[in-house]
């Protein structure tokens, strides 16, 4: 069934070729990070500079990558080290990855922005600043849209592939940029800093002093203060983040920026991704494939009418050493392996059927499947054949 | 069988975490309806924009407005979002819902609460304060209230805002609201925090994280681990050689290969696929009681096309009765 001329269009490589940043975005549990990590390494494999950015709290890349940790800096795969053939088309292909530590990130940000070289030391005086830089979620998706910013803007890797948080925070993400615009918006800060300018009436009337009033009266005055504090610490960061807001703003735009949306079979993380189209389109993007992981293969229900007893008794004269076993037997094994596969096969068809479903929404050019592996990826080796079945290069049931 | 539920019947807070993926929101579901059939009203709160629970249980769930099942007595659902949260504490604050409305109405206001991070699980915790303070009569009126929290890796940096929060206010009601929270998230007798895990190794690793995370920070153990899907055996063991044998002599034995491969390949391939999850999931399950200090339940894997039998098969098993297999093998 896999002919020439029923070869499905393949929305993936490609784009692998000419993107500069592909954002893998899904729901939870559906192997995201693992299928961004192959991708990143078929885009190796194409000769190209690669690094694979994973802002999620598990260190979920290091496991598939085999790798114990990532620090917060590139960490290059040596290829020829991990692969017992190293294909030709490799060239100048780098494999790189990274892991973000949003408290590093903050700090190094500080460092290289701060007027004075006592700048850091007083932001972590500051309540605020420390509970932004290591405790609280959200700083960690402005801080990995920071990083991307320098390993785009850098000029040395061809390729990011952003793996994003599951669902809900991954639209957090994306929305990210303009949120942590506003967050730094010089309007907003303006509001916290004394007013140096205008009157009484001025100050009455100003809405920054409304806001602090409130705030005063909800979170207390000592928060308000810190809160003054550390827009004063930080007024000097507040330019940089926000040029950077508008510029990650733009690279989203970009034509050479690409969004995959990896989901599994399973109907109700189909739905998921599908709420996902529909929101990337809300915010002006588009989802160029759909990766389809763990398809269970194509069990048929059908298939145990046409395995009897005989038929396994059959297959057994191939096998050594089952010469001496009794037709009871076969009988035995055969129910058991019938209610098993029972179970299975209902479960493909269910799987199936959502597929099926998503091609007539989508169009069937759109999706790709990967069919469940009976294992864990976690080598280099495995993700090589992972990222197979992401190409055309091989075959995928249909 | 004992009865599982027995150590959560007097834990009025119930916080459900896990990795994406892991069916959080099924054994979510599950545990609801289980303790619904104890007799207890249950609310389960959701707090992320798509709802599992309209899905599972065919509802329409809009603005934060708590739904019936209708398939199920004593079960009552919400999709609680961040700004109606934020509207309802933005009222205890002020003196008057005039001032509410304008504060929620001021453009400054609305653009500090959306960015400024943690305002949003501030809301969230606290809203959940007011479903457990509701009564009818003098009865709270629900037993239990069932939070459905974001994936693991974010969980503990939710349940410890307030006392993030508290650390840095320190003083007036705001921080009182905050020391409360906190208490009550740190309190073993009202408040249960369970992880939904599935025998795999990401799913192991992550909440083998998360149990220590917990006790780091909230100071208090994870109360109970739901080890979900957990494959049976396909056959007995008596049969391991001859399947062995026969698993090594079937033509296809690619997953790729088996849409064209023949009817018995497929048999044998689906049958070796089930063993070969079987015995990994031994290999999860004694990593995670050797990692983990808290209860571990393995509620098996069912194989049912709809949700909604899922969960009642979760209940099923929750409540004592026998689980795994499957209840249609006649059909």
């Amino acid at each position: 069934m896999s002919d020439a001329s029923t070869t499905i269009h393949d929305p993936i490589a490609p784009l692998l070729e000419s993107a500069r940043l592909i954002v893998c975005c899904g729901p939870g549990g559906v192997g995201k990070t693992t299928t961004a990590a192959a991708l990143g390494l078929r885009g190796v494999l194409m000769g190209r500079k690669v690094i694979v950015l994973t802002i999620d709290p598990a260190k979920r890349l290091a496991n598939s990558l085999g790798l114990s940790e990532l620090s917060n800096t590139p960490q290059q795969i040596d290829l020829r080290e991990n692969l017992e053939q190293v294909p030709d088309s490799l060239g100048d292909g780098e494999f790189w990855a990274m892991m973000l530590d949003q408290k590093k990130t903050l700090d190094d940000l500080v460092r290289k922005y701060a007027p004075d070289p006592g700048a850091l030391e007083r932001a972590e005086n500051n309540n605020i600043y420390r509970l932004l830089s290591s405790t609280l979620h959200g700083m960690q998706e402005y801080m990995a849209l920071d990083k991307l910013h320098d390993l785009y803007t850098g000029g040395y890797f061809d390729l990011v592939v952003l793996d994003t948080p599951p669902t809900k925070n991954a639209l957090e993400f994306l929305e990210t940029p303009s949120r942590a615009k506003t967050f730094f918006d010089e309007r907003i800060i303006k509001w916290f800093l004394p007013n140096r300018r205008a009157g009484f009436f001025g100050r009455v009337l100003d809405p920054g002093s409304i806001v602090l009033k409130l705030l005063g009266r909800i979170f207390g005055e000592t928060f308000v203060t810190e809160l003054t504090e550390f827009f004063e610490t930080l007024e000097f960061l507040q330019q940089a983040l926000q040029s950077r807001g508008e510029m990650i703003d733009y690279i989203m735009r970009d034509q050479q920026t690409h969004f995959f949306v990896i989901t599994s079979a399973d109907p109700r993380r189909m739905k998921e991704a599908l709420f996902f189209h529909e929101k990337l389109a809300e915010l002006g993007q588009r989802a160029e494939a759909f990766i389809i992981n763990r398809v269970i293969p194509p069990f048929n229900p059908d298939d145990l009418q046409k395995v009897d007893a005989d038929a396994i008794a059959g297959l057994a004269k191939n096998a050594q050493g089952l010469d001496s076993i009794d037709r009871a037997q076969f009988d035995a094994l055969r129910k058991d392996l019938a209610s098993t596969y029972k179970m299975l096969a209902r479960l493909a068809v269910r799987d199936q059927d959502a597929i099926e479903d998503l091609s007539k929404k989508l169009g069937a050019g759109a999706l790709r499947r990967v069919p469940l592996l009976g294992q864990d990826v976690h080598s280099i080796e495995q993700l090589v054949s992972l990222s197979e079945f992401l190409t055309p290069s091989k075959p995928v049931y249909a | 069988m004992t009865d599982m539920l027995h150590d959560l019947l007097d834990k009025r807070l119930i916080f459900i975490t896990g990795k994406g993926g892991v069916g959080k929101s099924t054994a979510t579901a599950g545990l609801g309806l289980a303790l619904a059939r104890k007799g207890k009203r249950v609310l389960i709160v959701e707090t992320d924009t798509y709802s599992a629970m309209a899905d599972l249980f065919s509802l329409t769930l809009s603005d934060s407005n708590i739904e019936k099942v209708k398939q199920f007595d004593g079960l009552e659902v919400v999709n609680l979002y961040a700004e109606d949260a934020l509207v309802h504490a933005i009222k205890q604050f002020v003196p008057s819902d005039r001032v509410a409305r304008s504060v929620i109405g001021n453009r400054v206001a609305r653009v500090f609460f959306k960015a400024a991070p943690s305002v949003n699980e501030f809301s969230i915790l606290n809203m959940v304060r007011y479903y457990l303070d509701k009564t009818r009569g003098t009865r709270p009126y629900y037993d239990h209230v069932i939070v459905d929290l974001p994936a693991s890796g974010h969980a503990v940096t939710f349940l410890n805002v307030p006392k993030t929060l508290n650390g840095m206010v320190r003083v007036g009601r705001f921080a009182q609201i905050c020391q409360e929270l906190a208490d009550q998230i740190e309190d073993t007798r009202q408040t249960a925090i369970l992880a939904v895990c599935l025998p795999e190794e990401m799913p192991v690793n992550e909440t083998i994280e998360l149990s220590e995370a917990i006790e780091e920070n909230l100071e208090r153990k994870l109360s109970m681990i739901m080890l979900n899907m957990v494959h049976e055996r396909p056959f007995g063991q008596t049969h391991d050689e001859v399947f062995g044998a026969l698993r090594k002599v079937t033509p296809a034995q690619k997953p790729e290969e088996l849409a064209n491969a023949g009817a018995l390949s497929r048999v044998i391939q689906g049958n070796a696929l089930a063993l070969d999850w079987y015995e990994r999931d031994l290999i999860y399950i004694d990593l995670l009681g050797q990692k983990t200090a808290s209860p571990i339940i393995e509620i098996p894997m069912f194989y049912e096309k709809e949700g909604l039998r899922v969960i009642e098969r979760v209940a099923d098993f929750l409540c004592g009765e026998p689980g795994g297999g499957d209840t249609e093998l006649a059909s």
